[in-house]
């Protein structure tokens, strides 16, 4: 999701309910039978002081069109959240979000499971995590966005990166993808979901064109977990704050992790597993915050001169990103994660190295490094390879490697742009408290 | 490029593919061939009904003589039929639906698949 700034398109008179006014948030369902998907999570509305899903998809590509190139020339390909493990206070902001890849896949996926051959990057901004993936396991990739100005600028950073041949972006909606059935066998989506207005239609696009045997993961922020029946609502104060936010960020109503779950489910999804990374995102945030932010844009090395036109935009910004931080101290807002394997049907070929009726679950992360991990992956691909009929020529995936620096000599020169930016948190900011 | 376009389907359909392509303008890519990806490409969903759709796209381009009738056998070896299917970028243009006729356009190398 992109916090940095926001462009003023739509305001629309209404930007507050009155007192009082609540949102239908979803219950959670029971445990037998088909899930209760409320019309919360499919049938978004102008009404309750949301956006209207045109408003939404017109908006959302505008505002990534106007702040991507932005976005890009102080932050660098990756539009989201760098990974900071409880506690770190790593000031490598550019590396962090890199490692969030690596360890999402890892917890994804462990390390003994095959490696995909195309991977399928949904809201993949300019194309950062498409890059490092296809990179990570020498596949294809496919990146979605709605925005044409980031579609066109992810292929020219991956030409540039020598992907081109790899990979391929297109302006596309998420919601009614352009590929056939079981076109992928990884389905990536990393801080997408919270743009997504009909989060039904969503999972169902994500499932439909995964492989049998392929695996899905999504990263995304949502809101705390609904426990019924002692609790079928946000309360009125989470429900203003995640309005407030929505509007400022052209996001629709938010849905649980759990609402997640139980979409895949429906649409028979196997081997699930969820988690909540908060904690770990927490650290990201005070180098957001607008006075760092414009410390950070007043060095000469990085002083793009939309950022100083676009006062009001850094103005509104600056007064929702505190909600976000509230959001979650209080423990509404979460960062979650969520993966699962479409199952193979029995009886049917085994398809691509898995040869289970689904994956089994990861074992549990051992304390090795990612490189590591990475390395075993591509042993258990080549020898899935050499068992599977038939396979195509595998010629050896460059070996992965862990350090910026590595990464920035294999893509050349005119990326190596991409500077790690120094930002203290700003005074007085504490950071606190578990979820 | 080609090969890629030639995996896209028209969105909310079940058989809006494979989509004809209308070039306004390209490009013979001279960046470096890679056989793996470029058999990998070529393995899903190339049936040779779609193939004959490519080479029909191709033929409208003044390409035809550059690619054999049907897909060779282990075409993930054959780096000649490979590196024919391999050059082409289409910079502007249109894909076109089969089922439906909608237009998808092309810019900048592009397709808006919306």
């Amino acid at each position: 999701m992109f916090l940095f700034f926001e462009t003023p398109l739509t305001l629309s008179p209404r930007l507050a309910l009155p007192v009082g006014a609540r949102l239908v948030s979803s219950p959670v369902a029971a445990a037998a039978g088909p899930p209760v998907v409320d019309a919360a999570l499919t049938e978004p509305t102008a009404e309750d002081g949301y956006r209207s899903r045109a408003d939404l998809k017109r908006g959302i590509a505008s505002f990534y069109d106007g702040s991507s190139a932005l976005w890009e020339r102080v932050w660098g390909e990756h539009m989201h959240h760098g990974y900071y493990p409880a506690g770190s206070k790593r000031k490598d902001h550019v590396q962090a979000q890199s490692d969030m890849i690596d360890e999402v896949l890892l917890w994804a996926r462990g390390g003994g499971e095959a490696v995909p051959r195309r991977v399928l990057d949904v809201g993949c901004g300019v194309g950062g995590s498409t890059r490092h993936i296809a990179r990570a396991f020498g596949c294809d990739g496919v990146g979605i966005t709605l925005s044409p100005y980031q579609a066109k600028r992810a292929n020219e950073l991956s030409a540039a990166a020598g992907l081109g041949d790899q990979l391929s972006f297109q302006v596309a909606d998420a919601l009614e993808m352009p590929f056939p059935d079981e076109s992928f066998d990884l389905v990536w989506s990393l801080e997408s979901g919270e743009h997504m207005p009909d989060k039904e239609k969503f999972v169902s696009e994500l499932t439909r064109v995964l492989r049998p045997g392929g695996r899905l993961i999504l990263v995304a922020w949502t809101h705390r977990d609904l426990s019924a029946p002692a609790q079928a609502e946000l309360r009125p104060e989470e429900q203003r704050l995640l309005r407030r936010i929505s509007r400022a960020y052209y996001l629709p109503r938010w849905c649980s992790v759990a609402d997640y779950t139980r979409l895949l489910t429906a649409k028979g999804m196997g081997g699930m597993r969820r988690d909540d990374w908060t904690s770990n995102v927490a650290r990201f945030w005070p180098a957001l915050s607008p006075e760092c932010g414009a410390r950070a844009a007043l060095t000469p090395s990085a002083r793009p001169p939309g950022l100083f036109r676009s006062g009001w935009s850094t103005l509104r910004g600056a007064l929702v990103m505190p909600l976000m931080i509230r959001g979650q101290k209080k423990g509404t807002i979460r960062f979650g994660l969520v993966t699962a394997c479409k199952p193979i049907a029995p009886g049917a070929a085994s398809a691509g190295g898995a040869t289970a009726a689904v994956p089994r679950a990861p074992p549990p992360r051992a304390a090795t490094s990612l490189a590591a991990a990475a390395a075993e992956a591509k042993a258990a691909a080549a020898a899935a390879r050499a068992a599977a009929p038939p396979p195509p020529p595998a010629a050896p995936p460059p070996p992965p490697t862990a350090s910026v620096a590595s990464r920035l000599a294999r893509i050349g020169a005119k990326q190596a742009r991409v500077r790690e930016v120094e930002m203290p948190p700003p005074a007085g900011f504490e950071w606190g408290g578990t979820y | 490029q080609l090969l890629t376009h030639n995996m896209l389907m028209a969105p909310g359909t079940k058989n809006g593919f494979p989509l004809a392509i209308e070039v306004e303008k390209m490009e013979t890519v001279e960046s470096e061939f890679r056989s793996e990806f470029t058999a990998r490409m070529v393995q899903k969903p190339v049936t040779q009904v779609e193939y004959g759709a490519l080479l029909q796209t191709l033929a409208g381009l003044g390409m035809d003589g550059t690619l054999p009738p049907a897909v060779p056998d282990s075409y993930e070896s054959n780096e000649e039929f490979l590196r024919a299917l391999h050059h082409v970028e289409v910079i502007d243009g249109t894909l076109v639906c089969p089922e439906t006729g909608k237009r998808f356009p092309i810019k900048d190398g592009i397709p808006s698949m919306l």
